[in-house]
């Protein structure tokens, strides 16, 4: 016999292990564990204990169901959030800032997207470049803030020059590209001349007027043209623009990338020169008209090329230049024609004196141990700094900025004589002819090639010569070729002359004769 | 007094005389966000701007959904609310009212009328 206590536990216990409720709560409870969280337990009319543990049930596995989802929600939402973003960056990363065009891998990737779309049998796409002609001026003299609103217009008329499905393409700095697609030639050039029509109105930054117009440089694919070479070919093509006097349109032509490759092959052949000895000096003779006597001797470069032969300068400077050999090739010139200087002193200590001139180019006058070298190789050698006469073009001349101001005073303080050389060829102004750092002009060749037959040319290089002097300044006329051209300009005053009247460029060894020996005298 | 019936048909309100609010769920009822909307609305239209205790009558009360208890934590007319019961169903679900939510006055479960009729009027 069990106590009362105990059998009432028992009753009560085997009573609800009996109850069919709580077969239904594990059930339920079994389905809310494998996930189905709309699971729910019906309760029975009792409303006791177990129908409140079931209905806990039920509305505990409402809140999971509700939370489940509301996480389920935000995870959706930060997805969305996460695809928007990505999508931006990668808007950004292809979307010029300033402008919203295109960038250089958006255009990249339309291009060769137009490619495969063209492959069966549809138009190969077109690439423009446009480089814009004076954009580093606006940048200098108004600031990168107006350079900036110059930019945004030529952005904005080139957007309304194309179609709309072309796509308009900002490289970097100045330079835009436009990718066409699907267009015949002439709907291309059609284009490309709208592109440069629209630059040609002025830009109104504020108060100020510019303008804004651009080189264009055109290919139009083929089949099987690749990208790449659709955006050099544009390129090339867009340099042939510039160099045929900026604000056209070039379309690319086969020859001008053989063009480039010989400015390549020249400027990889160039650098070795210098070390190889092919570099080498000739000497012409600069003569007083009245005497006949040499006072200079002007170093003329030359390239004894080892397959190609002699290669005159004008082939090579422009690439010098361009690549910062100048500076290499100056430096020579300089240390060759000083030293020679000395070699002639050694050689035949009894020649007349005279003077070397050397030319000196635009980007050398900034070369940052030019004053220190010409110092230590005249010193070196032993030569007078008043024998060297340094000649610079007048638009060096003309356009000298601070630094260039700076090193021709210090040149001057040296006692190295400066010449403005090419007079007439670029576009001088009379009034600055007096305050230029000079001692001596020389007149360009071209300036003298009609006089003998055009009294007016005469009268012309009469003033221009009377000109030099009033602005106390003496005259050397070069390319002087015939006596009579002597005669002329010696009538007119000239005191200095030089060509092949008086003598052609001769190697070193030639100089101390040519110097000993009288030139041609026009009246004995 | 005669219970007002709210919208829906589920609960009856009214006033009494000594201001005491008095909403009665019908039982065996499923209280939806509607049913609920409703009660409040006239709740509030009974207390036309003043403030009232409240008793709930929710015993035999069937469920309560999520929805619907969210209505209830929104301040209304009632200045403090007693939820009457009598089964431990009723005190599930009215806890589960209460914890889950933040009643806007102060809110208790009771299985007995007196004392929730106290707690509502302490000073009477």
């Amino acid at each position: 016999m069990l106590p009362a206590a105990v059998r009432w536990d028992y009753v009560t216990s085997r009573r609800s292990v009996e109850d069919p409720r709580l077969q239904l709560l594990v059930d339920g409870v079994v389905r809310l564990a494998a996930g189905d969280l709309d699971a729910r337990i019906e309760p029975s009319e009792d409303r006791d204990d177990i129908d409140a543990v079931i209905t806990g049930v039920n509305l505990l596995a409402e809140e999971l169901g509700y939370i489940h989802s509301e996480l389920e929600q935000r995870v959706a939402a930060r997805t969305a959030m996460l695809r928007r973003t990505q999508v931006e960056l990668e808007q950004m990363a292809k979307t010029d800032a300033l402008t919203g065009l295109a960038n250089r891998t958006l255009l990249t990737e339309r291009i060769q997207e137009a490619i495969l779309s063209s492959a069966d049998g549809g138009k190969a796409p077109a690439v423009l470049i446009l480089d814009l002609d004076s954009f580093k001026a606006i940048n200098d003299i108004l600031g990168h803030s107006a350079g900036d609103a110059a930019l945004v217009e030529v952005a904005n008329r080139l957007r309304s020059a194309v179609r709309a499905s072309d796509t308009v393409a900002r490289l970097g700095g100045d330079e835009f590209a436009i990718l066409i697609t699907a267009a015949t030639k002439d709907e291309i050039l059609q284009i490309a001349h709208r592109a440069s029509e629209y630059l040609q109105d002025s830009v109104r930054i504020g108060i100020e007027t510019v303008w804004a117009m651009a080189s264009i440089g055109v290919c139009i694919g083929t089949p099987g043209y690749p990208a790449e070479a659709l955006m050099r070919d544009a390129d090339i093509a867009m340099y042939q623009a510039k160099a045929r006097g900026r604000n056209n349109v070039q379309l690319f032509h086969p020859d001008m990338l053989d063009a480039v490759r010989e400015r390549s092959r020249i400027t990889a052949e160039l650098r070795t020169a210098v070390a190889g000895g092919e570099l080498a000096l000739l000497y012409q003779p600069v003569v007083e008209l009245a005497s006949g006597r040499v006072i200079g001797i002007e170093a003329l470069l030359r390239w004894h090329h080892p397959v190609r032969g002699t290669i005159m300068p004008g082939s090579f400077i422009g690439i010098a230049e361009e690549t910062g050999l100048i500076f290499e090739l100056g430096r020579w010139v300089l240390h060759e024609g000083v030293a020679q200087m000395n070699r002639w002193s050694q050689t035949d200590p009894g020649l007349p004196d005279f003077c070397l001139h050397i030319n000196l180019s635009a980007a050398e006058l900034l070369r940052p141990d030019l004053l220190e070298d010409i110092r230590d190789t005249l010193a070196q050698h032993g030569v007078d700094p008043r024998r060297l006469v340094l000649e610079i073009t007048e638009t060096v001349l003309m356009s000298r900025g601070t630094g260039e101001e700076h090193v021709l005073s210090r040149l001057r303080e040296l006692g190295v004589g400066l010449q403005i050389d090419d007079f007439g060829t670029g576009y001088s102004s009379i009034s600055y002819l007096r305050s230029l750092p000079a001692d001596t002009v020389k007149v360009d060749q071209s300036l003298i090639k009609d006089m003998e037959s055009d009294p007016r040319q005469q009268k012309f290089v009469s003033a221009i010569l009377q000109l030099i002097s009033a602005a106390g300044l003496n005259a050397t006329v070069e390319g002087i070729e015939t006596a009579e051209q002597a005669a002329q300009l010696e009538a007119m005053g000239c005191l200095f002359g030089q060509g092949y009247f008086y003598g052609y460029p001769v190697p070193a060894a030639e100089v101390p004769e040519r110097l000993r020996r009288p030139a041609p005298r026009l009246y004995s | 007094m005669v219970p007002d019936t709210a919208d829906g048909g589920k609960a009856g309100v009214d006033l009494s005389v000594d201001g005491l609010l008095h909403l009665r769920w019908l039982p065996g009822v499923d209280i939806q966000v509607e049913d609920a909307r409703a009660a409040m609305a006239k709740v509030n239209e009974l207390c036309q701007q003043e403030q009232h205790p409240m008793l709930v009558d929710m015993a035999a009360v069937a469920s309560v959904s999520r929805e619907a208890r969210g209505v209830w934590s929104i301040p209304c007319g009632a200045s403090r609310i007693a939820l009457l019961g009598t089964s431990p169903v009723d005190r599930v679900l009215a806890n589960f009212f209460l914890g889950v939510h933040v009643p806007p006055c102060p809110t208790r479960f009771f299985t007995s009328r007196s004392d929730a009729l106290a707690w509502l009027n302490p000073g009477a």
